[in-house]
């Protein structure tokens, strides 16, 4: 039973971090209704140019942070730009295609510069755990859990209370609709790539410097999890990808406690694709109606 | 006075549009007829920027429209109803209409038009709070109409208005287009409902395969002519 | 020499991939799940060589029908989901058909051997072909003779009533309905025929490389599957030939020279192939212009 909770509370942690890239993940998709897989690669470019500040000129955390959330929104827009802008209208499949092969590009670049296969990453907090009773409570793990809600309330927030934050959700809405009433929906796509990479580049800082390291395995990490846990939680909805995040945090800690990583892994996968099958618009998602409509015509 | 001219566009491989020519008076309901397939819609689109034309000019008031983006001719004062309504669904009444004057920046000015479309259409500020996706097809059409007069328009562009609404909902539909227009709002409209579109229009024209076949006043031609026309094009109709 | 032909076999191999999505990809449904059933064949027709001793045909018919049979179990609950759900079902699908064998230990001992898939390790020693004296020219001459019945079936099929139904539940689901057009059975059997053919290019990859391991079959293989009938065009099975050519011969070996630049090349003209031809290389209009040059007056009205 200690074990359990303690289990629970290191995977609700670890799940925030989740949630955040699901975060982005879902704005992404939400905008395009297509499927970005360089989205964690790059998330992990923008890492690897905090790592080199940190390394070469031994820059502190917040520099770090900085640069890593800068890196990550120009590796985004440079994906938009490349593999979202040029395609027309049905050609969903060939922007996931061009989002695979940009996948590599980032990956290579990001090896290029950095060639170890480790590097290591300044650390969040290096306070002792929090004690209460049986537990511990970590204190990155709190910093993270309060960013994640922090930081949803707060795109939360910008979606629904500001001017832009209006032309996004138009867009979402209906993009031919969102045009006719002139709104600039170039823009509000850039915008959304550009938010996503952000968010997701906290992300990365977070689960990194918890970590203390880097690998060349980031980018690909990052794209799972956050489109698990965007899956479970539900497409299009802010509060979904956070719950959604938790959800596989708290069922990832438990099953690889009880039965190892390997399993933890692929109990991860069944528990999408029953997610997937038995409720496809996930926890908190909207009507699955509406994601219908984005197969492949014309590809 | 609203002028397009020359106007070439393609629809993928095929051209939707072979060099269309016509003028809408100001402060006038003009109204463009014509069979399934003629054009009509990608004319409209065409007028908004979402479709590109290939050739010709589009002017209002003597500035060129043609080649700008959505964005832009709506802030030069053109709005779109398009055709099946297309109101954001995920978003309230109230939203769906601050989306409509996303080009203005006159925080006072847009809460005031709010309340005047309130005024305008009781039924919408019942519904201020609710999602505009739950609305029914009648108030769907007048959130949208609602929704294009928030940028407030010189002309206003009208694709279909009463498209797969009851006759009832039509007839107030038509209503409040004369309305708008003794208010002194330049209206072009496409219509497939010939007989209601006569009876507001004060100008009409035929569209068949592309091209502008006819103009006129309404009574100028027999009003089953038009109808024939209109419905099944003037080939068919004279054999 | 050894070199092209390896190349050879790869992309005979990656072909048949290929074209198991293929056939999947007609039907409307995009599946990042070929690599899975890849998988499956792969170890089955292994573990059948070399434990049970079978010769290679009848162990790559029933690694063929098992992915086969799995692909029609997945295709059920997949019909589910469609677009961009589907796509992460079968994501998720093959990944954990991936995990599945990086936990999958059977091994038998043989003498001093132990043989059989050994978890992470991977399964080695799949040496039906140096056993029974096959030089690698007969590797691929076996491996394109598959290839090319493959094909050819495919061929046949995208030619008559079948394909047309495929095509028709592709191009809208709504109308092929209305039409009459058990939507259920055709997306499961496209599926199970998709299936099939990756279980049989699994089997051979298995043969020829001797050597398997889970991560053979991530997410990597999935996306190359579908992005060979994507970039080659779905206008008919040459597509997905020479996209493979293209992607594994040119992309792949023809720029190694290039060494670490190679993948930021890589990513680029994939990019740049998409852009200027969304429909793929192979599309419609390209088809029937090769046809009028190679057959003059003979093209069909409305091909």
């Amino acid at each position: 039973m200690v074990d359990l909770v303690q289990n629970t509370i290191d995977g609700l942690m670890i799940g925030s971090s989740y949630g955040l890239l699901a975060l982005g993940f879902t704005l992404i998709f939400g905008v395009m209704r297509r499927l970005n897989l360089s989205y964690g690669p790059s998330v992990m470019v923008g890492a690897y140019l905090g790592t080199l500040v940190y390394v070469q000129l031994a820059a502190g955390p917040l520099v770090v942070l900085v640069v890593t959330v800068l890196g990550s929104v120009l590796a985004g827009l440079y994906v938009e730009r490349l593999c979202f802008a040029p395609m027309a209208a049905g050609a969903g499949v060939a922007s996931m295609v061009s989002s695979f092969a940009i996948w590599m590009q980032l990956e290579q670049a990001a090896v290029l510069v950095l060639p170890r296969h480790t590097y290591p990453f300044p650390p969040l907090a290096t306070a002792d755990p929090l004690a209460f009773g049986p537990f511990y409570l970590r204190v990155d793990g709190l910093i993270m859990l309060a960013c994640a809600l922090a930081l949803s309330a707060g795109v939360q927030l910008l979606l629904y209370r500001s001017r832009v934050g209006l032309a996004l959700r138009a867009t979402i809405n209906n993009p031919v609709a969102a045009h006719l009433a002139g709104i600039d929906v170039r823009t509000a796509v850039v915008f959304a790539f550009a938010l996503a990479s952000a968010v997701g580049g906290i992300a990365g800082y977070l689960v990194l410097a918890t970590d203390q390291q880097v690998t060349p395995m980031f980018g690909m990490w990052a794209t799972f999890k956050g489109l698990i846990a965007m899956m479970i939680g539900g497409l299009g909805s802010i509060p979904g990808a956070i719950l959604g995040g938790l959800v596989l945090g708290v069922v990832e800690a438990n099953s690889q406690w009880y039965f190892g990583p390997q399993v933890r892994d692929l109990l991860a996968y069944v528990l999408l694709f029953a997610c997937l099958v038995l409720r496809p618009g996930g926890l908190l998602g909207e009507a699955p109606s509406r994601q219908q409509d984005t197969g492949r015509r014309g590809a | 006075m609203f002028e397009v001219s020359d106007i070439v566009a393609t629809y993928g491989k095929i051209e939707a549009l072979k060099g269309v020519s016509l003028k809408v008076e100001s402060g006038k309901i003009t109204c463009l007829l014509g069979p399934n397939g003629a054009g009509k819609t990608t004319l409209m689109m065409t007028i908004a920027g979402i479709l590109q034309p290939r050739r010709g000019a589009i002017r209002l008031d003597g500035m060129d429209l043609a080649g700008l983006s959505p964005a832009r001719i709506v802030s030069r004062g053109v709005a779109l109803v398009p055709e099946n309504r297309l109101v954001f669904p995920q978003m309230s009444v109230r939203e769906n209409l601050l989306a409509g004057a996303y080009q203005r920046r006159d925080r006072a000015g847009i809460d005031s038009d709010i309340d005047r479309m309130y005024a305008r259409f009781p039924r919408l500020k019942e519904r201020r709070e609710q999602m505009a996706g739950t609305l029914s097809g009648g108030e769907q059409q007048m959130l949208a109409v609602a929704r294009a007069l928030m940028s407030r328009p010189r002309l206003l562009l009208m694709d279909e208005p009463s498209l797969g609404l009851a006759p009832l909902i039509v007839a107030e539909i038509f209503e409040i287009i004369a309305e708008l227009n003794r208010d002194g709002t330049t209206i072009f409209l496409v219509e497939q409902n010939a007989h209601m579109a006569l009876k507001v229009a004060h100008q009409f024209f035929l569209m068949e395969q592309g091209r502008i076949t006819f103009s006129g006043t309404p009574g100028q031609l027999a009003e089953d002519e038009v109808i024939q026309r209109a419905y099944l094009g003037s080939r068919r109709a004279a054999g | 020499m050894d070199f092209y032909l390896g190349l050879i076999q790869i992309i005979g191999v990656h072909t048949l991939l290929g074209l198991s999505a293929y056939c999947v990809l007609l039907t409307g449904q995009v599946s990042l799940a070929q690599a899975g059933f890849f998988a499956v064949g792969a170890y089955v027709a292994g573990m059948l060589t070399v434990l049970a001793q079978w010769p290679l045909i009848p162990a790559l018919a029933v690694a063929a029908l098992v992915s086969g049979a799995v692909a029609c179990a997945v295709g059920f609950p997949a019909l589910r989901v469609k677009g961009l759900m589907l796509v992460v079902a079968t994501v998720a699908f093959g990944e954990a058909v991936r995990l599945f064998f990086f936990n999958f230990t059977y091994q038998i001992q043989a003498g001093t051997l132990h043989l059989g898939p050994h978890g992470a390790e991977g399964f080695r020693q799949i040496r039906y072909f140096p056993e029974n004296g096959w030089s690698t020219l007969d590797v691929v001459l076996f491996i394109w003779t598959v290839v090319a019945l493959v094909m050819a079936g495919l061929w046949w099929l995208d030619h008559s009533r079948v394909g047309a139904v495929l095509r028709a539940v592709g191009e809208d689901e709504l109308a092929a309905q209305s039409v009459g057009i058990n939507i259920t059975a055709v997306k499961v059997s496209a599926m199970t025929v998709g299936g099939f053919i990756a279980g049989i290019g699994g089997g051979i990859f298995a043969h020829y490389t001797t050597h398997i391991e889970h991560a053979q079959f991530g997410v990597v293989l999935a996306t190359f599957a579908i992005a060979y009938p994507i970039l080659g065009g779905l206008s008919n099975v040459f597509g997905t030939l020479l996209a493979a050519v293209f992607i594994q011969g040119f992309l792949i070996e023809g720029l190694r020279f290039m060494g670490d630049w190679r993948n930021l090349l890589f990513g680029g003209l994939i990019v740049l192939a998409m852009n200027v031809r969304p429909r793929g290389l192979l599309d419609a209009g390209t088809t029937r212009a090769l046809r009028r040059l190679f057959a003059p007056g003979k093209e069909r009205s409305g091909a």
